[in-house]
């Protein structure tokens, strides 16, 4: 097998609660103590990216998926572990080592009507980063490069005096796919692209970045909660839970023969169509804060499943003999 | 879409802030008072029937002569003329100039430093937030009139009342810009720290781009709204710190009178029946603050973004 | 006679530059203990047609025609006073986000004892004790203990339990919600729609689900209306129309689900969006997106036809019917 395009190595992530040093100290039983919290996002991620597929990574809100996008796309610097792009570490890069890496991974953003910026005409919000990645082309060719990736999006040319608010949710992430595009990346974080979007136009976006995906043979880490999705666009899928991965497959797989009690859970969720009545599994009790975590297996406390091996042990993945990935002592000692 | 590329006049005219000035009466009258009044004082050398400057023009015998309409008065001088022969109507415009050029040039100095230390402070956070924010509560824990006579005394006495006559016009500047300027911070700060959280910055910093220029290229210009009600508020409030300081004999000489000083030394003649030196300057001035203030207001209801349907 | 019976609601904003309009003659019926969906996109005017049932559309929204009867009284000529009788009482309201009901400086208690009080006269304890037993039904785990918490200290299933609960503090008739579960992930979501579900079949409550999601519809209601640009295009019974459905644009919308596709292969796609209100197309509003459509459908909308249990507003779907017709006319 070839070396992956990405590979994450026990990310951590921590975010600090407590404040400032006099902010921590706390009476507790007549005593001065420092009490420092945080919320635990990631706790050991392990993940790899092959070149030309689309990892898609799901979860419900908190349990850190959105994290992973923006630690890997260093808007947030990791607490431990190591991200490797192309076999070189990027983690701990400085500002001008990290710049090339910064034109081969680019990022598609959740919400289209923040993500551009309401004072930049269209034209401007696409030339920006072209004309910075690339100072020395003259304007024709900028001008050139803008027009060819308007195309490609199918965005009119003469949208490019406009405002991002003149547009709909649907055309604005058309142009924030196209100022990604515009720099020529080789390797896109798409953080819930579609989820912002109504359904018809959901549908348009998907068929973009699937579009994108074959001419350009871009590589996709896509994040989001909605696994219907996920069973269309991804080749590999991961479910995360609480900052750990608990199942990693094949997404045909993942659909046909979900492991982890988890993954059955969020499968057996999802509104079908065909169904008259809803007919998911039902969990006990609600995700745990990540300020606390529990003990052992992180999902102990809702799994149907779980014995005392679980509430002491942390589960590692382990790979079935389907070629899955998971993170579970019933699947692992053949009880599930 | 089809949409044929909209000048920036049409875009103008087209926009929400326009249509509502349109329908807004006070904010049109506030602002061709406010216009007039600026244009008039900036064309005062050319408007004003004698230079109140060259003294040769001034003759002491045509002292304390009541406006027209009055007994006694002269048709030369419309409005009457001050202790020293001076034209009113003359003085009170290139007062007004004066407290122009005062408000103008310290609302400026306080944008210059509000905007970098809001911006530097919002953007980056933590230490240089905190050093920041707590100078800015330093210097707001001061006011500004006591800074103002203090530093005022000082450069009086070291540098004789000639020499300060020369340079007052710089040091209202200076002192009512460096003692107003954590307004502006803290106003640009709170929006910084609004607008850095949005996509658009993460997607800026995906880029490469530097500190500097996710600052200054794509934060700056989203938090402008804001900035401009302040600024608006704050020129009407450095006119009335001017006004102060002159009344109080710290500010412009009577040489080169703003609207403060022509005040202050027309107080000396209420007594004498001659109101007129005093009273004219004052209500010039108190609509030059009301005008602007009335605008700031109407500002800030147009770009209230929660009120703002566009 | 059917309980709720909207008749040719026309809705209306007044902005600068005219009026625009929101709902066009909207006409549908809810039947004592039925589930009725309403789909539609963002701009469909789905949410509108709800907060107009209760005339609660806040200005420059108003109701420009039609009626609005429920027991046959008429809801958009009701005084101010006599609204507030119905509202809350007879018709509750859930909305999306649950923070727009509870008021974070009341606990859950104080705020469940009003709304029994501003309509049943009762004394504390027993609307205390109303309340208790509402949380009971909505499966809240030590409900006694929920009484006394401030909203936020509920996690979001929760808080949306907590709003059902209070929903149906005074037994209602019929419940509105208002995309009660967008908010929440996939897995409480799935609870509270069966939760939802349990309650209007144990006491017969009609509710009416307003929606983006298909396969929430498909798995909670009876009937169902889909929406586009104001007007309603289709409406019948849900199974039938998510088996087969006759407006393009139904079919489109299910077909565009990702469930709908092969995987790894493109999803079928409606071109375009919705047209904003300031510029409705003439004729059928979806011609701009519709591959079907002719001349007549750029110049007058189409009157609904019968198709099956299903009333269609489309050419394309009446020619069809016409023409089935004749073939059996000339058949027989």
């Amino acid at each position: 097998m070839t070396s992956p395009l990405m590979s994450i190595r026990g990310l951590e992530k921590k975010f600090d609660l407590s404040g400032s040093l006099l902010e921590q100290l706390q009476f507790e039983g007549g005593r001065l103590r420092r009490k420092q919290e945080a919320v635990h996002a990631l706790n050991g991620v392990d993940l790899e990216v092959h070149k030309g597929e689309a990892l898609c990574v799901v979860g419900e809100s908190g349990c850190g998926k959105s994290t992973v996008a923006r630690t890997v796309m260093g808007l947030l610097s990791p607490t431990a572990g190591e991200i490797h792009y192309d076999g070189e570490r990027i983690d701990h890069l400085s500002g001008k080592q990290v710049l090339p890496y910064r034109r081969k991974m680019q990022m598609i953003f959740q919400n289209p009507y923040a993500s551009l910026n309401p004072r930049m005409t269209i034209q401007q919000t696409l030339e920006e980063p072209i004309r910075f990645h690339h100072p020395d082309w003259k304007t024709d060719r900028v001008k050139a490069k803008v027009q060819d990736v308007m195309q490609s999006v199918g965005i009119d040319a003469d949208w490019g005096s406009r405002f991002g608010h003149e547009f709909s949710g649907g055309q604005r992430q058309r142009i924030a796919i196209a100022r990604a595009l515009a720099v020529d990346p080789e390797f896109i974080v798409a953080d819930e692209p579609i989820s912002a979007l109504d359904v018809s136009i959901q549908a348009q976006v998907l068929n973009l970045m699937m579009e994108a995906q074959e001419q350009r043979g871009l590589t996709y880490l896509f994040i989001t909660h909605d696994l219907a999705v996920v069973e269309h666009f991804g080749t590999r899928v991961a479910v995360m839970y609480l900052g750990r991965v608990c199942e990693l497959a094949d997404t045909r797989t993942l659909f046909s023969n979900p492991r982890h009690p988890y993954t059955q859970a969020l499968l057996s969720a999802i509104p079908k169509l065909e169904d008259d009545r809803p007919n998911h599994i039902r969990l006990q009790g609600e995700v745990p804060t990540p300020v606390n975590l529990p003990s052992g297996c992180v999902f102990h406390g809702r799994c149907p499943y779980a014995n005392e091996r679980c509430r002491t042990e942390v589960p590692a993945l382990i790979t079935t003999d389907g070629g899955t990935q998971v993170a579970c002592h019933a699947v692992e000692e053949n009880r599930l | 879409m089809t949409t044929a590329t909209v000048s920036r006049w049409d875009r103008f005219r087209e926009s929400f802030f326009w249509y509502s000035f349109k329908r807004d009466k006070v904010a049109i009258a506030s602002f061709i008072v406010l216009l007039s009044m600026v244009l008039s004082a900036i064309f005062a050398p050319l408007l004003a029937p004698t230079d109140p400057y060259d003294l040769a023009q001034i003759n002491i015998m045509n002292s304390e002569l009541p406006p027209v309409g009055m007994n006694g008065a002269d048709e030369a001088f419309p409005l009457g003329t001050d202790a020293q022969g001076r034209d009113m109507l003359s003085t009170i415009l290139y007062g007004t100039r004066v407290s122009l050029m005062i408000g103008f040039g310290a609302v400026l100095l306080q944008a210059v430093l509000g905007i970098l230390f809001g911006l530097l402070a919002g953007y980056l956070g933590g230490k240089v937030d905190s050093v920041l924010m707590r100078i800015a509560d330093v210097q707001l824990s001061f006011s500004t009139l006591m800074v103002a006579i203090i530093v005022g005394a000082v450069f009086k006495a070291s540098f004789g009342n000639l020499m300060f006559g020369e340079i007052a016009i710089y040091m209202l500047i200076f002192i009512i810009g460096v003692a107003e300027w954590p307004q502006i911070a803290r106003t640009v700060r709170a929006s910084v720290l609004a607008e850095k959280k949005k996509e658009y910055v993460d997607a800026a910093k995906v880029m490469g781009f530097g500190t500097g220029r996710i600052m200054f290229r794509h934060i700056l210009p989203n938090t402008l709204s804001p900035i401009f009600v302040i600024a608006t508020v704050q020129i009407a409030n450095a006119i009335i710190s001017e006004a102060a300081l002159s009344f109080l004999g710290l500010g412009m000489p009577e040489t080169q009178p703003s609207l403060g000083s022509l005040i202050k030394s027309g107080f000396d003649y209420i007594q004498s029946g001659s109101w007129w030196i005093t009273l004219i300057p004052g209500l010039v001035l108190v609509v030059l603050v009301l005008v602007i203030n009335l605008l700031g207001d109407w500002l800030r209801d147009v770009m209230n973004p929660r009120l703002y349907k566009g | 006679m059917a309980l709720l019976e909207v008749k040719n609601l026309d809705v209306r904003f007044a902005v600068r530059g005219g009026d625009l309009t929101a709902l066009r003659g909207i006409s549908f019926e809810l039947d004592k203990g039925e589930r009725l969906g309403l789909v539609g996109e963002s701009g469909a005017g789905k949410s509108v047609a709800a907060f107009s049932i209760l005339n609660l559309i806040a200005r420059p929204g108003y109701i420009a025609g039609g009626q609005i009867l429920f027991e046959g009284k008429d809801l958009a000529a009701m005084s101010e006073r006599e609204l507030r009788k119905i509202r809350g009482n007879r018709i509750a309201m859930i909305f999306q986000d649950p923070m727009m009901t509870l008021n974070p400086v009341l606990t859950i208690g104080t705020q469940m004892v009003e709304a029994i009080q501003a309509h049943r006269k009762t004394n504390n304890k027993e609307a205390r004790s109303i309340a208790l037993s509402k949380l009971q039904k909505v499966q809240i785990p030590s409900p006694e203990k929920r009484l006394d918490q401030y909203p936020h200290e509920l996690s979001g299933g929760m808080r949306q339990r907590v709003i059902i609960a209070i929903a149906l503090l005074l037994d209602p008739e019929i419940i509105i919600a208002d995309e009660p579960t967008t908010a929440l992930d996939v897995t409480i979501q799935a609870e509270i729609m069966a939760l939802l579900l349990e309650l209007c079949e144990q006491d017969n409550v009609a509710l009416m689900l307003i929606t983006h999601d298909l396969g929430v519809v498909s798995q909670v209601t009876q009937r169902m209306l889909v929406m586009y640009s104001g007007r309603i295009i289709e409406q019948g019974p849900t199974r039938e129309i998510i088996n087969d459905a006759q407006h393009p644009y139904t079919q489109g919308l299910i077909n565009a689900l990702p469930q709908m596709g092969e995987p790894g292969q493109k999803l079928f796609q409606i071109p375009g969006s919705m047209p904003s209100l300031k510029n409705v197309p003439s004729g059928c509003p979806f011609h701009p997106r519709c591959s079907f459509a002719t001349d007549q459908c750029r110049q007058v909308m189409p009157e609904y036809v019968r198709s099956g249990n299903v009333d269609v507003a489309c050419y394309e779907v009446s020619n069809l019917i016409e023409q089935e017709k004749r073939m059996q006319e000339a058949g027989s």
